[in-house]
């Protein structure tokens, strides 16, 4: 690390986390130091991320991780290199928090990277090879990203009659225009504070494409609602977001998503937390969340035609099957008869099929009807 | 028709069939005249209880016309023996005994003389001399393939004399003959003949190292046609014991020859017969094969019908017969087999194995095999004269070819390696290289790696002689293609010898090597010799795998430690980083780490000290018969084991 630290040239105030976050970073470094001294070899103790170690908390109706861990020592020939990476990363997080800076964690990435002193090798060869480190060491250091200085580009998108402000800006979520609030990566209340809301209720949905559809047919305006959605598998700033929204302002959550196992898994992901981010879950599960729709007997309800059907392949039958047998779901009787109603039905549904009806069918017909039906999964 | 039908002289078969005894091509014909010629001699110095030394000159008459004179310091031939030994085919000493020999049928130095006789018309010249005080015996013979009969043409058909001192100088000078004339007694044949003079594999180079390395006790003083002079020394004078003549064990001898003996025995009783006509037969046990096979011990050979003859032969398969002597067969023995290929074959590990002696057929025999791993290919030690001879000489049509051809242990993938190192394309002739293409050829054979494309080198002996040709055909080849390497840690494909820096030397020892022609090329795979080559060449390979675990756990801990080392100075960085240490903490975090690296990798250090707790412990792990080489600061330590 033949980098300069501009330490002496400006002062920086460190808040009270970032003094706990720099302590626990340096309890890494002491380990190897204390190792070292005694002629032992260090190890960092990581707590795994695995289903293995994921256990679903049945009174808070969250997934939280167990205890677990897994070792890794620097004297193990497959592991050496990722203990090295890992001690790089926290090296990497201290001068961040130092500087009073924040970077994504492709920045970080290139912050650490280098050539590995008279070798030819990379401390990181690529991204992917970093990103789960900076998740282990969240783990490790029981550190939360932001608490690292570190964030992930902005994905999602939120519009609304709900005022808040973000880095010191207020933001008046109604006057959005046709792209929206850009959900950043982190919201914690430092950064992002509520001002004025509306709201009675969150639509969120899977993607892009149908949060335009709400958007342009002003479905939030009518409803009195936030509309949000999370390109997919929504990232943690999303789902923080949504957390603070349900709990600070007591909003219920509807969850608009894909009739397909993906779509299952992430009204799963939003409801009770992720196997990989389990440590997180308490700050962004919500367990009151519900599934509005797809379902599967919409195909029938809606009187769809043959021509939206996307048949089942292998691998969405036997992620249906794996996520009809994690135990949040595998104690409900609702869900258990969709997935087996989809699995029944051969094919899957996509949000998009309802345009097959008529341009606005969903927004001006299904959710509407959905709404004041009052039937959804939990 | 009938007219035309007449017999046939052994000498006629044999000159138009030339190549059943090893005559087949020019370059084959030198070769295979000079090894009769040493086996022969060497065959009778060991006989006479002389350490042999030997004398061969190849000498350049005319374009593809050589000089070949083999001298020996043997007891030298009777006088009226000479024109028959050298002038009549299958005529001989060894074919009729069950003794270990090199020569067996009595065709192989006669065959030579006829050959030299058929292509250039010389008479082939024979010196010989039994004392010091007589006179030596000179000779100019020929022929006569239609009666196969010598036919003497010096001295009005009688040979003549050469007498000692300065007159006999003279005289030898005159007929073109050389004589180390400081010699007691000895003989020397010389013979005119066409051929082909070529260096590398099959060359009579190599024939000349390879008898070296199993015959430690031999000294050749070589003089190729270029005038290069090369002695072989030797690294014993101790002679090995002499065979002993057996008669054949009674285990694998056949019906048919059976009855044949029967017939043949002066013997008056079967038990007689038995113990008389056979090794380990002692009147007892002829007394239980007779009981076995419902005879009387007392009944005529001669009287013995078919069926009894047959009964006898089923008393003997199931009959427990003790195994033939083992005193007929002088094997090598492990530790000359060590000392041997270590003097010749450069290596870093050696082993031997000797087997008990085994029966085919009722013929003891005895399998050897010795193993050397490691050390350079022999195209890495080849100097740019050498490399440009020998291309000039070279008859491939390219330089790939002749890379392969030429040299041991490169194969097709190492040849690409260093055709393509050398830049030089693969169709190239090799006689048509510039000096600057052959010293970019010379660099590239010095750098490449070969040890990975190398395959092994097998030295095929057959009562210490080296057999050159055929080696597909031959049991030895086919036993270590059928022995399975991969379980001794070496890479071999399928029906294939496998790769690495290995030599293997393996030597039949028998009273009667099966042959599988007359030209002595390739052994005949009798499924009892096969048997005991795969269990000698387990032996050595064992021990092989035992030195290739060790070095390779002294590799892997070795690039463990690397792998440490790497990471280290990352880790003691980000911790210093993170700590905020000066210079100073951080060296000693460092130093620190590396302490526990190395205890940590502990093994690899094994490499590194050498003493004599080690020898023992190295011992202990490899048993007897290994030798290890060890290069330290350039200079070789040797751990000789057992």
């Amino acid at each position: 690390m033949a980098r300069k630290t501009n330490k002496a040239s400006d002062k920086v105030t460190l808040t009270v986390k970032d003094k706990k976050t720099l302590g626990s970073i340096r309890g890494m470094a002491d380990e190897v130091v204390q190792s070292a001294e005694r002629g032992r070899a260090p190890h960092v103790d990581i707590p795994s991320r695995s289903l293995s170690n994921v256990r679903f908390n049945q009174s808070k109706r969250i997934i939280e991780m167990g205890s677990g861990s897994s070792r890794r020592e620097l004297f193990n020939l497959s592991q050496a290199r990722s203990y090295m990476q890992t001690l790089l990363v926290g090296s990497g997080c201290k001068q961040l928090i130092e500087q009073g800076k924040t970077t994504s964690i492709r920045g970080l990435f290139y912050l650490l990277k280098h050539t590995i002193e008279g070798t030819r090798e990379e401390t990181f060869d690529t991204q992917s090879e970093c990103d789960p480190v900076i998740e282990d060491v969240e783990v490790a250091l029981d550190a939360m990203r932001e608490e690292l200085h570190l964030y992930a580009k902005n994905a999602g998108a939120m519009v609304g009659p709900i005022t808040l402000v973000d880095s010191g800006d207020e933001i008046d979520c109604a006057r959005m225009g046709s792209g929206g609030y850009s959900i950043p990566s982190i919201v914690e209340p430092e950064i992002v504070q509520f001002k004025k809301n509306t709201a009675k209720f969150i639509l969120h949905v899977e993607k892009d494409t149908v949060w335009r559809r709400f958007n342009e047919d002003k479905f939030w305006k009518q409803h009195n609602c936030i509309l949000t959605h999370g390109g997919g598998q929504p990232p943690r700033g999303v789902r923080r977001m949504l957390h603070r929204l349900h709990h600070e302002l007591n909003l219920p959550v509807y969850c608009l998503l894909d009739n397909d196992p993906w779509g299952y898994y992430i009204y799963s992901v939003i409801k009770q937390g992720s196997i990989n981010l389990a440590y997180e879950s308490r700050r962004m599960a919500i367990p009151h969340a519900r599934f509005l729709g797809l379902r599967s007997n919409d195909y029938e309800r809606c009187q769809l035609t043959p021509s939206v059907q996307i048949k089942l392949n292998d691998q969405d039958i036997k992620r249906a099957r794996q996520i009809a047998s994690y135990p949040w779901f595998a104690n409900k009787k609702p869900w258990q008869k969709e997935i087996d109603l989809m699995l029944k039905n051969g094919f899957k549904l996509e949000v998009e099929a309802l345009i097959s009806k008529d341009i606005s069918y969903v927004t001006e017909e299904f959710v509407p009807a959905r709404l004041t039906e009052g039937v959804f999964l939990d | 028709m009938a007219a035309s039908q007449r017999d046939i002289s052994v000498s006629e078969f044999f000159a138009k069939n030339r190549h059943l005894l090893g005559f087949d091509n020019p370059r084959k014909a030198l070769l295979t005249a000079v090894k009769e010629a040493v086996d022969n001699s060497l065959d009778a110095c060991e006989e006479a209880g002389i350490v042999p030394e030997l004398w061969v000159h190849i000498e350049t008459t005319a374009p593809n016309r050589f000089k070949v004179g083999v001298q020996d310091n043997g007891p030298g031939i009777v006088r009226k023996q000479i024109p028959l030994i050298f002038g009549k085919l299958l005529y001989g000493s060894k074919f009729h005994r069950l003794r270990m020999s090199r020569g067996q049928q009595g065709i192989g130095i006669s065959a030579a003389g006829m050959y030299g006789m058929l292509t250039t018309g010389k008479p082939v010249k024979i010196v010989s001399k039994i004392s010091p005080r007589k006179p030596a015996h000179y000779f100019e013979i020929q022929i006569d393939t239609k009666r196969n009969q010598p036919e003497i043409i010096n001295g009005k058909g009688e040979g003549e004399d050469i007498p000692a001192g300065e007159k006999g100088a003279r005289y030898i000078a005159d007929h073109g003959i050389e004589w180390v004339s400081e010699l007691n007694s000895g003989t020397r044949v010389t013979i005119e003949l066409e051929g082909r003079f070529m260096r590398g594999r099959g060359s009579v180079d190599e024939y000349l190292e390879q008898t070296a390395i199993a015959n430690p006790h031999v000294t050749i003083h070589y003089v190729d046609p270029d005038g290069t002079q090369t002695t072989f020394e030797r690294s014993t004078t101790q002679l090995p014991p002499e065979p002993q003549e057996i008669k054949p064990h009674p285990y694998g001898i056949e019906l048919g020859r059976l009855v044949t003996m029967l017939k043949d025995t002066p013997a008056t009783t079967i038990s007689q017969f038995l113990t008389t006509s056979f090794s380990r037969v002692s009147p007892s046990v002829a007394q239980k094969l007779c009981e076995a096979g419902k005879i009387s011990t007392r009944s005529s050979p001669k009287r013995i019908g078919r069926h009894e003859a047959e009964a006898l032969f089923q008393a003997i398969q199931t009959t427990k017969i003790s195994a033939p002597a083992t005193d007929c067969i002088s094997p090598i023995g492990e530790a000359l087999i060590l000392k041997g290929l270590h003097h010749q074959v450069p290596g870093e590990f050696y082993s031997a194995a000797t087997r008990p002696p085994a029966v085919y057929r009722g013929n003891p025999f005895l399998i050897e095999v010795g193993l050397a791993f490691g050390g350079a290919s022999p195209a890495q030690k080849v100097s740019l004269d050498t490399l440009t001879e020998l291309l000039s000489e070279s008859d491939s049509r390219s330089v790939r070819q002749f890379l392969m051809t030429t040299f041991d242990g490169i194969g097709p993938t190492g040849a690409e390696k260093i055709l393509s190192e050398a830049k030089l394309g693969p169709r190239q002739t090799p006689g048509k290289l510039s000096k600057e293409e052959i010293t970019q050829l010379h660099a590239a054979m010095k750098n490449v790696n070969l040890t990975e494309g190398q395959t092994m080198q097998v030295l095929r002996y057959a009562n210490r002689v080296p057999l050159l040709f055929q080696s597909a055909a031959c049991a030895i080849t086919q036993a270590v293609i059928g022995t399975n390497w991969r379980s001794y840690g070496l890479t071999q494909s399928r029906g294939q010898l496998p790769t690495g820096p290995i030599t293997v030397m393996v030597h039949m020892a028998s009273v009667w090597v099966p042959f599988t022609s007359e030209s002595k090329e390739a052994i005949a795979s009798y499924p009892e010799i096969m048997k005991d080559l795969r269990l000698a060449l387990q032996a050595v390979g064992r021990k092989l795998s035992i030195y290739l675990n060790r070095r390779n756990r002294v590799k892997q801990e070795g690039e463990r430690r690397e792998i440490f080392l790497r990471y280290l100075g990352e880790v003691a960085t980000a911790v210093a980083s993170i700590k905020d240490y000066s210079e100073r903490p951080k060296k000693d975090l460092y130093n620190r780490l590396l302490e526990v690296a190395k205890r940590k990798t502990s093994e690899a250090d094994l490499l590194l000290e050498s003493g004599s707790a080690k020898i023992e412990s190295a011992a202990e792990e490899f048993g007897e018969n290994v030798l290890i080489v060890e290069e330290q600061d350039g200079q070789e330590n040797e751990q000789s084991l057992g």
